[in-house]
Parts: structure tokens; C-alpha cells; sequence
């Protein structure tokens, strides 16, 4: 594995695998890679792929080792089929956060321009704009910690909505150290730079592009289609509706330790595209200490990352606390009648967030884990626990997550530019989260009106094709367990494609 | 208990109301939104702020510019007797990122505009209704306007001639929201011909074109009434600051407007404005070249986009293949 800082073009992700045979991999690949959203750094691209900045440097036209400048892009097409599923009651009394058990249909598109350019020495800038238009499943309700398809954003629209997804500088300061060769890629320019060194990116990105990268899922548009092998499900990182935020990161790299710090804007309501850009008020911290690490020959690397959100959250005890002193008053019905943000939930005899909305405190830990078995193949482990007291703010509304996933190449089978994987990914929430919801309370993205409390789980296997040198054809099957954390609802089959093509 | 007498009245008091509202509500249509902005940042590598410098030449190249600004007043009606005025879009700030690729004698280029900030104020004129737009970085984090995408020639003329004759041709592709007043929500198109020329310290750009614009939002006051016709003009001198690095300044004013083919050069259907534009440029003997540019100027006619004033910064980077 090389260093995710500086992923070599020279060296593909998975070199040859020849020692085991086919049989083998494919039965390796029944496992997962995380898989990031729309939000998450895309991989970089090998030294054979047919783009802009390859045919130019191929033509003597582009320094590809030390560059100015680049210019890479995307398109992806994802369609999800939801098979109907055991009718269990849904939306009961009034709450409207269920996932429908009819047969849907949920797709999403996006384009992508990665835009950057050298200013000086050590300083440059990316710009990336994005277009995407999307229908989710049930209105993107009814699922907690496994939406089916990652690039599926909060109040996105079936009309293309053209969006900055980036602007951000960044600023290398070399601390010495052996030098060592940055490659072109989307959001990373060629260069020669130090092994040790300061990094500082202020600006518009996601915490993604710099936290929880994981060797083997650089691009979740080539790979799981699951948001639960993004990141962390359970990591509440702060960001809109979009998964993006403004902030500040700061990296310490010194040979293969990293750490990273970065402080970025919460979204002003739960889930919002607004920023909250009061960031001495309300903010979300993140940490991550990073360590890359060979066993038996095989790179790998453990990260230990937490985060701390400070925002004007709801806690779940104190919605329930505020419903059974007054049920007639605060309830989540007559959360409607009021300027509160609230979920638009009916049901008259449910707590809701919307009363006790203040600055709260929630937190997480997560430890994961990347390593390659083979050249080919990886496997990746992440969990978190989050404290669970108070409502998701960003991301998924679990409390704890796990997942657990291989990828693989198809070099062994003769088609080494092919993908594959499987992967596994269990989603629970707190106590006090569960009694939120079983007294029929809504959050951003569950709430059924009753729950009968069990961990959600998603099964998630895929093939992509490459059918030409910058084109993919993947097929994906999810199984999907306890939607909503609810044990009477699924299980839920669905069935998924997707085109996806570089530049 | 009310009589039916009574009743029959409430009905007939609460229908009249009823029409009159509606008939009030009929008269004062809201305005939809539609795109303000007549700044038009110029492609990367055409040297002024709007005109075109037309040098283009050489090996393949590529440019970024990075423009920001803020106008004053972009979007005021007034009714026709002059009984009532509103700033319907009092402040106006915006984020352009150009990109362009240039060959020989061709460049295509890209403009991607983020709006910053924009606030005015809502009102009723001329039996119409308008709404304020509300921008700003919280609310707006990631929009995007209109993408404009362009290409230009340099047809007849030496690059450091002269006379330089050039056509263009841009492509607005729409985005966003036409209530913030930065869209049309329409495709628009603009043809343009082009000339410019360097006489020793002396350098001047125009432009003839048209803005192919769908959108006729009659009788809205200062609306778009379709199509208009594009004009502009810059001179300045240049003078050289650096030998040793071959940098230079340049210093001259551009005039630039537009007038709808509705009502040529009507009162309320045409703007200009005038920028003072001064530019720092340095460049290397590949044909590199860096450049900062301000501007600052007032509108001239400030009717129909054109604002009481405006001040522009832009860096632009540009490079080619050695």
C-alpha cells in the first residue's frame, strides 16, 4: 500500500495477484470496502487511464510529475430498485419517517470537475464544481445508518442542481524527511515534497478528503454504493445537507504517523443546507491519528479518529421529558403551529426535538482498520461508538456502527481493471435514541410512529465492469435488515446499476 | 342568531372583499426574478475586465481567472410618473471562476459564478410586487449561477497588431434560483464581434453583439425584454514598470452596455456603465503571464442592470506549453 497522501500512479492500487487462484478471490471478494459519498475524495486515477492529463503528458504537452495544474472529472449514473417488502405498519399515527414497502425506483446523477492549480510554492488551490439530480427511496425516510446509495443527498431534487462542492487552498510547509512524489489526481497535483511535513486546507470541502481516507475506497463511485461503507455510519461529521462544510484542517504528517485537527460548520438546523458560520459558537471537531504499517509484507494502516460536535441539538431525554410533562403542548403535532424547525411529523402522541433544541454536546470515537491481504485484496474494519444522547445533526442517525468489507481486483481472472466486493455493515442506536422513536418521535431520517428495537444491517455485494479504459458497468444486490433499527419492517432486497466514467 | 338578511350579507360583503382581493392581487403580479448581473468577466487571457484583447497566438495554453465584486444598486425600478422607486437588489457581491484553453488563434473558456451575497428590498411598484432577493454565505454555501461557456477566434490581424478582428460566441446554460435575482432559468446565447489593437503604448478592445435572451418579462419595470443588442468599448495606455521581469501597466477606462431590441436605447430598457480598469500584468518569454486587475466605475445610465456603482478585482494565471 502506498501513502493515501501521495497515492502512486507509477504503482496501480492492486498489482498483480497471480499466487491464488480465481476461486479463491472470488470467494475473498465476498467482503466490503468502505465506499464514500459524493462527498468522499475520489481514488486517484492509474497510470493507464485514458484522461485529459495522461494524453497531454503523453504528448509531451503536461509536466504530470510537477504540475501547475490539472483538470480531472466524473459522470455516474446509479438506479436502485427496491423490491416490495413485509408490509409491517408504517407512518403510524401520524409520524412520517418510513420507509413505503411498495416497489421503488431511486437513481441519481452527478458530473464532476477537479479543478486545481500551483499558486507558489508549496500553495494551491481546488475547485470543483458538481451537478447531480436524484429521487430517493420514500423521500430519503425509513432508513438509518444503510442508505442504498451514497451519492443520494437531503432535499436533492430530480432536476439537475449544479453546486460548488469544493473551493478550498491548501498550503504544504516541508518539515524534511526523504522526499517523496505526489501524483496527479483529482484534488492533488504532481509534485516532489517532503516525507515530513505541515499541511493546512482552509476553505469549502468535506472532512472526508482529509479524515477516515481509506486506501481501498478512495472512489465510492467505482465502488460500494451503501453509505455505510462511506465512513463511519455512526461519525455525525459536521456538514450540510450535501455532506460539505467550511473549515480548517490541519495535517502533521512525519514518515507514517499522521495527525490530523480540523474544525468545520455544523449546518444551522439538523440536516440543513444552511451553515452555521459561527464557529466559535457551534462547530464540529474532529482528531485522527493515522499509522501506516506493513504485515507480512502486506501494507495496511489503523486510524484512531473522535469528533466533537458542539450544536443546537435536541437531546432525546429531555424531548421525552418535555412530551410527558405537557403531552398536549409539546407533542410533535403542535410543533407545526411554530416557527421551531421540526420534521413535519402529525402524530399528536410523540415526543419531538423541536422543544428542546440548545447547544448540546455529542461525541464519538472510531477506530478502523485497512489491510491488504494480497496485492488484490483488502480488507477494511471500521467502527464508532457515539454518545447516542442527542439528535443526528449531519450524517446518519446512528449511535454505533460497524462495518466490514473486502474488495478485489479482477487481475487473477484476466480483467484487472474490474472490481468487486462484499461487505457487511451493522447500525444500533442508544437506549434512550430507541425509546425516542418507540414512543413514535421522528429525527432527520427514521422514525415509523413504534419501533421494536433491533440493530439495522445491510449485506451488500457488487461487480463492476470496466468496459472501456474510462467506463464501468457495475451490478449491485443489497439485503437490507431491520430498516430504521425496527426489527417488524423488512427485510428489504434491492437491486442496483451503475455507469460511471473518468476524464 | 343572525337572520338570513344578515347572512346574505355577510356572504355578499365577504364575495365582494373576496373579488376586490383578487382584482388587487391580479394588479400586482410578483415579479419573478431574473438575472441582474451585466458584468460579464472577460475569458482568462483577454487582458481587460469585459473587452477582449484578442492576442491570442501560439502553442496550446490554458488560463484561470478568479474575479470578485460588488455593485451598488444593480436592480432599481421606478414608476413611470415617478410616484414610487424601489432597490429591489441593493447589494450585489459574486465570486467568478473563469477557465479557458487557448490554441493558436481559438480559445474556449468556461465561467462558473457563485453568487456571495445579495439583499435589497421587497416592495410594490407600478402595480407589480417585488421580492428581495437574500444571499449569503450560511444560506447559500454551494450555489452556483449561471454557467457560461464561450469560444473566440482571432480571424484577421496580427496578435500584437493593430487591428485585431475576432468573432464570439457565449452559452449560458442556466442554474439556480431565477428569485435571487441571478438567472433567467433560460438558455441564453451571446454572438459578439470583436476588435482590438496595439498602437506602441497604446491598446484599445470593443465589441458589437447580441444577446440572444429569451426571457421578455413586459411590462415589469427594468425587466428583460428579450434579445438586446451588446456594445462596449476600452482604451488605455500601457506602461512598463519592469524590464527585468517584462512587467507592465495598463490603465484605461471600459464602457459597456446593452439596449433591448424591445425599445432601442429606451430610458428603461438599456444600461451602461464605465469601469476605470487598471491591470498589472508580467509576463515571460513563453507567452506566461500573470495578471492582476481592478476596476472601479459607476453606472452611467444605471437602468436595467447597470448600478449606481461598481468595484471588480480579478487575478488571472495563464501559461502554455513550452
Amino acid at each position: 500500500m502506498h501513502f493515501r497522501h501521495q497515492p502512486s500512479r507509477r504503482r496501480p492500487l492492486f498489482e498483480s495477484f497471480k499466487r491464488l487462484p480465481a476461486s479463491v478471490i472470488a470467494l475473498s471478494v465476498l467482503g466490503a470496502t468502505p465506499a464514500r459519498a459524493q462527498v468522499a475524495r475520489p481514488a486517484g486515477h492509474t497510470e493507464d487511464a485514458f484522461d485529459l492529463m495522461n494524453v497531454l503528458a503523453q504528448h509531451g504537452l503536461h509536466d504530470i510529475d510537477d504540475e501547475t495544474w490539472n483538470a480531472y472529472g466524473q459522470v455516474t449514473w446509479i438506479s436502485s430498485f427496491k423490491l416490495p417488502f413485509h408490509g409491517a405498519p408504517y407512518n403510524l399515527h401520524g409520524s412520517n419517517m418510513s420507509l413505503v414497502p411498495d416497489f421503488e425506483h431511486s437513481f441519481t446523477g452527478s458530473a464532476t470537475l477537479f479543478l486545481g492549480l500551483r499558486l507558489w510554492r508549496g500553495g494551491e488551490v481546488y475547485y470543483v464544481p458538481e451537478v447531480i439530480a436524484e429521487r430517493p427511496l420514500s423521500q430519503l425516510r425509513g432508513i438509518g445508518g444503510s442508505i442504498q446509495n451514497f451519492e443520494l443527498q437531503k432535499g436533492g431534487t430530480e432536476t439537475p442542481q449544479l453546486y460548488r462542492a469544493r473551493a478550498y487552498f491548501q498550503q504544504t510547509f516541508g518539515l524534511g524527511g526523504r522526499r517523496e512524489q505526489t501524483n496527479s489526481d483529482p484534488m492533488q497535483l504532481g509534485a516532489t515534497i517532503d516525507r515530513r511535513r505541515l499541511v493546512l486546507h482552509v476553505g469549502n470541502f468535506t472532512i472526508l478528503d482529509f479524515m477516515d481516507k481509506n486506501e481501498f475506497a478512495n472512489d465510492p463511485r467505482q465502488q460500494f454504493f451503501n453509505m455505510a461503507f462511506m465512513t463511519y455510519s455512526a461519525f455525525d461529521f459536521g456538514s450540510d445537507a450535501r455532506g460539505l462544510s467550511f473549515g480548517a484542517v490541519a495535517e502533521i504528517i512525519a514518515d507514517d504517523w499522521a495527525l490530523r485537527l480540523g474544525r468545520i460548520t455544523p449546518p444551522k438546523n439538523p440536516n440543513d443546507l444552511t451553515w452555521e458560520l459561527r464557529l466559535y459558537k457551534y462547530f464540529g471537531d474532529q482528531i485522527e491519528l493515522d499509522h501506516e504499517h506493513r504485515i507480512f509484507g502486506q501494507s495496511g494502516a489503523i486510524r484512531l479518529l473522535a469528533y466533537h460536535n458542539r450544536v443546537n441539538a435536541g437531546r432525546f431525554d429531555e424531548a421525552i421529558a418535555a412530551f410527558e410533562s405537557d403531552p398536549a403542548g409539546k407533542n410533535a403535532a403542535s410543533c407545526l403551529g411554530t416557527s421551531r424547525y421540526n420534521y413535519k411529523s402529525t402524530n399528536t402522541g410523540a415526543p419531538d426535538l423541536c422543544w428542546v433544541r440548545r447547544p448540546n454536546d455529542r461525541v464519538g470515537i472510531g477506530l478502523a482498520l485497512e489491510q491488504h491481504i494480497s496485492n488484490d485484496v483488502g480488507l477494511s474494519v471500521r467502527g464508532m461508538i457515539s454518545d447516542g444522547q442527542s439528535e443526528v445533526y449531519a450524517y446518519t442517525p446512528t449511535d454505533r456502527s460497524l462495518a466490514v468489507s473486502l474488495l478485489a481486483k479482477g487481475a487473477s481472472w484476466g480483467r484487472p481493471r474490474d472490481v468487486t466486493g462484499i461487505g457487511g455493515a451493522i447500525n444500533w442506536i442508544s437506549s434512550i435514541h430507541a425509546r425516542y422513536l418507540a414512543m413514535g418521535g421522528v429525527d432527520g431520517f427514521v422514525g415509523d410512529g413504534y419501533l421494536r428495537a433491533a440493530p439495522e444491517g445491510v449485506l451488500e455485494a457488487f461487480y463492476s465492469v470496466n468496459v472501456l479504459n474510462p467506463l464501468w458497468i457495475s451490478a449491485d444486490y443489497q439485503y437490507l435488515v431491520n430498516p430504521a433499527f425496527n426489527a417488524d419492517r423488512g427485510p428489504v432486497h434491492i437491486l442496483g446499476g451503475r455507469v460511471h466514467a473518468e476524464f | 342568531m343572525p337572520s338570513s338578511r344578515q347572512f346574505l350579507s355577510a356572504i355578499a360583503g365577504a364575495s365582494a372583499a373576496l373579488m376586490v382581493s383578487s382584482v388587487i392581487a391580479a394588479a400586482q403580479p410578483l415579479a419573478d426574478g431574473y438575472a441582474v448581473e451585466r458584468y460579464y468577466p472577460s475569458a482568462p487571457g483577454a487582458g481587460w475586465l469585459v473587452m477582449d484583447h484578442l492576442d491570442l497566438y501560439g502553442k496550446l495554453g490554458g488560463g484561470v481567472t478568479l474575479t470578485t465584486g460588488y455593485a451598488r444598486n444593480p436592480y432599481s425600478v421606478a414608476a413611470a410618473d415617478g410616484s414610487s422607486s424601489l432597490h429591489v437588489v441593493s447589494n450585489q457581491a459574486f465570486v467568478d471562476v473563469g477557465m479557458a484553453v487557448f490554441y493558436d488563434r481559438y480559445r474556449i473558456s468556461l465561467n462558473i459564478a457563485d453568487p456571495l451575497y445579495a439583499s435589497g428590498n421587497s416592495g410594490t411598484v407600478a402595480g407589480h410586487e417585488f421580492s428581495a432577493p437574500s444571499v449569503d454565505p450560511g444560506k447559500y454555501p454551494d450555489k452556483v449561477t449561471d454557467v457560461r461557456l464561450g469560444f473566440d477566434a482571432r480571424l484577421l490581424g496580427d496578435a500584437n497588431g493593430p487591428l485585431r478582428i475576432g468573432l464570439g460566441a457565449q452559452l449560458w446554460v442556466p442554474s439556480g434560483e431565477r428569485s435571487l435575482y441571478a438567472t433567467d432559468g433560460t438558455l441564453r446565447a451571446m454572438f459578439r464581434t470583436l476588435v482590438a489593437g496595439d498602437f506602441g503604448m497604446f491598446t484599445y478592445a470593443g465589441q458589437l453583439g447580441v444577446h440572444v435572451r429569451p426571457l421578455d418579462e413586459s411590462p415589469v419595470p427594468g425587466a428583460p425584454r428579450g434579445s438586446e443588442l451588446l456594445f462596449g468599448m476600452a482604451a488605455g495606455s500601457k506602461f512598463a514598470i519592469s524590464r527585468a521581469y517584462n512587467a507592465a501597466f495598463v490603465l484605461g477606462p471600459e464602457v459597456f452596455g446593452e439596449t433591448a431590441f424591445h425599445s432601442p436605447f429606451g430610458k428603461h430598457t438599456s444600461g451602461v456603465e464605465a469601469l476605470l480598469t487598471g491591470r498589472l500584468q508580467r509576463a515571460d518569454e513563453h507567452g506566461a503571464r500573470e495578471t492582476v486587475k481592478l476596476g472601479f466605475g459607476e453606472g452611467i445610465h444605471a437602468q436595467f442592470g447597470a448600478p449606481d456603482w461598481r468595484a471588480v478585482v480579478a487575478v488571472e494565471i495563464y501559461d502554455r506549453v513550452r
